[in-house]
């Protein structure tokens, strides 16, 4: 029990009212400055045109879209490290948001997006769950943690490369430009016809993730005392890495691969609580939500004249968190 | 003139030389009428495809066929394309080289020897720079005759326009939010069809970037968009579909018209002032 542990429920009530404010900060903060009056009359149906289309058709679905991504990553990054055993285990250091921008890259930039708009999420899932696949191919008997991460890199590389080629390829004479936006993730300009695209996705790989709580414990014992237990580890694998495949193939379609979030959250997270990989589960994906709509806040307050990338503000956020965490935290690791 | 301009001219006899080409008086070097002229940028692709014979012109940049690019590009099939390399120029050894300007070329500093006849056109901001461009072009190319001729039509086209635009607000939008602003070929269409540039007002560089919360709060009467982002394909052009936009009226015009100072103005001004006469009929 670390000595920061904080009773299961406050700290989820904490995390929640964080995410709260970090979502009503969202709504207020913009390109444009609306005072609160306008914005509070226009949800209140005056008929302010401009204040309403601000905020219910730009910073509404940009909030929701943070919000759920954000719980998305964390999550993911969770459930990962718990299953792996691995800290260093989540979404974007194992290569899957790439792969699953690479699926969203072929949807859009070869035209098959415009056959069914699901086709996006399809392919960024099939991507995500085709990266784990090989992942666990190559990494999953292994002894040490380091073979994990390697075959992560090998993975995430492989796919960056092949974004890079796909937008190369495609008759787009502004690839750079896009290539950018999908390595390192943007909220920029999301509608609601993309939180409709990615909601059912990020619900789906959430329910699936946060479903393995106990097997999760279970596993810390070794596998065999959670065969013991009566775990189906087989069924529990394929839950992960079809779960996290589909939530994560939805975040990263409408978003891109935002990095960072899955790994920082759960380090921030796991002092707080017993450590078990259970009590994770839950406040690192609120966690991960708060997180995201702050970096999301934090691109459109820093005054720059071309909007950061999201991916630049996570990386900013969470290395140092992250690195003052490995230090004090090696000798449990 | 620029240090950097002045110098290649000091350095580049040959260069000095050819400017001269334009005036009564040819210089020796250069033939009356070029046999194998090469254009070694798109905007001069669509000016001595204009002015040129076909069997004048031995090459053009890799994008004068592409339709969506240039408003001259059914001329330019069956003329061998470049890709501006100084070994391509090298073998076609051209008597006359088109570019905006020719003089600054990384392909032909390349070449050992300056020894080709250059014309350098200014990029044109406005329609007096196009026939300014129309007239150099046409004396160059050996048929000053056809400029004026070219010059005329162009003038007897505009002569009528109409200004539907009656001072309203207009922002030329493109991908990714970047806003075409005052001192643009783009700016003087507007003025031309009775619209206000949303730049100018803001007080916004000639190229700015806006988001779309802006664009929102700014309010414009029209939003002018290039046609090729009629069509979703990525995510720069997703932007110009996002829902927050959909009741501003659009005007759509071709890139292939207005990327380039070139004939295609005439084409521009008209489309742009037949979609806001239509704009409004269908709303009264």
């Amino acid at each position: 029990m670390s000595r920061f542990a904080l009773p299961r429920w406050s700290l989820i009530a904490a995390l929640a009212a964080l995410t709260l404010v970090a979502a009503i900060a969202s709504l207020l903060f913009g390109a444009v400055d609306l005072s609160v009056a306008r914005l509070v009359d226009a949800a209140t149906g005056n008929n302010d045109k401009v204040a309403s289309i601000i905020l219910f058709d730009l910073r509404l679905p940009r909030t929701l879209l943070a919000l759920a991504v954000g719980a998305m990553l964390g999550l993911a990054g969770a459930a990962l490290q718990g299953y792996l055993r691995n800290p260093l285990a989540e979404p974007s250091v194992l290569g899957t948001s790439n792969a699953a921008a690479l699926g969203g890259v072929a949807a859009i930039y070869f035209g098959l997006a415009d056959i069914h708009p699901i086709v996006l999420p399809l392919l960024a899932t099939g991507g995500a769950l085709v990266s784990l696949a090989l992942l666990f191919v190559l990494a999953g008997k292994a002894e040490s943690p380091l073979t994990l991460i390697l075959a992560g890199i090998a993975v995430g590389t492989l796919a960056v490369a092949g974004t890079s080629l796909a937008l190369n390829l495609s008759p787009n004479p502004f690839a750079a430009m896009e290539i950018m936006t999908w390595l390192l993730g943007s909220l920029e300009n999301r509608s609601f016809d993309h939180v409709w695209l990615a909601l059912p996705c990020i619900a789906i790989g959430t329910a699936m993730l946060l479903w393995n709580g106990r097997a999760l414990d279970a596993l810390t014992l070794g596998e065999d005392a959670a065969q013991a237990l009566g775990i189906d580890l087989r069924r529990m694998r394929l839950r992960l890495l079809v779960g996290t495949a589909i939530g994560v193939g939805g975040a990263v379609a409408v978003a891109g691969a935002i990095g960072f979030v899955g790994l920082i959250v759960p380090h921030l997270i796991r002092p707080l609580t017993d450590r078990s990989p259970s009590a994770i589960l839950l406040p690192s994906a609120i966690g991960g939500a708060a997180l995201l709509t702050l970096a999301d806040l934090g691109v459109r307050i820093i005054p720059t004249t071309n909007e950061l990338k999201l991916g630049v503000v996570t990386a900013f956020l969470g290395v140092p968190v992250f690195l003052i965490h490995l230090m004090r935290e090696r000798r449990i690791w | 003139m620029s240090p950097r301009g002045l110098w290649t001219l000091v350095a580049l006899p040959c260069v000095a030389g050819l400017l001269w080409a334009a005036s009564p008086s040819p210089p020796v070097k250069a033939p009356a009428i070029p046999q194998r002229i090469v254009s070694i940028n798109l905007c001069a692709d669509q000016l001595v495809l204009a002015l040129a014979d076909k069997r004048q012109i031995a090459g053009l940049t890799k994008n004068a066929t592409d339709t969506t690019m240039s408003g001259e590009a059914a001329k330019a099939r069956g003329i061998p394309l470049l890709s501006n390399s100084a070994e391509q120029i090298l073998a076609i050894e051209p008597d006359l080289i088109v570019g905006m300007p020719a003089s600054r070329s990384a392909a032909l500093r390349a070449l050992p020897e300056h020894t080709y006849p250059l014309l350098d056109l200014a990029t044109a901001n406005t329609l007096d720079e196009i026939y300014a461009s129309v007239r150099q072009t046409a004396v160059a190319v050996g048929h000053p005759e056809r400029g004026t001729a070219l010059i005329a039509r162009m003038e007897s086209e505009l002569a009528g326009l109409p200004k539907p635009g009656k001072g309203r607000t207009a922002a030329y939008y493109q991908r990714r939010g970047y806003m075409t602003g005052t001192g643009t070929l783009i700016d003087e269409l507007m003025t031309r069809t009775g619209l206000v540039n949303l730049s100018g007002k803001l007080g916004k560089p000639p190229l700015s970037q806006l988001s779309l919360e802006e664009m929102v709060a700014a309010e414009p009467d029209f939003l002018i968009v290039e046609s090729a982002t009629d069509k979703v394909n990525d995510q720069g052009s997703e932007m110009l579909h996002h829902p927050a936009l959909k009741d501003i009226p659009r005007i759509s015009v071709p890139q292939a018209w207005t990327v380039c100072g070139s004939p295609a103005y005439t084409q521009a001004a008209r489309s742009m002032a037949t979609q806001i006469a239509h704009i409004d009929g269908s709303r009264s």
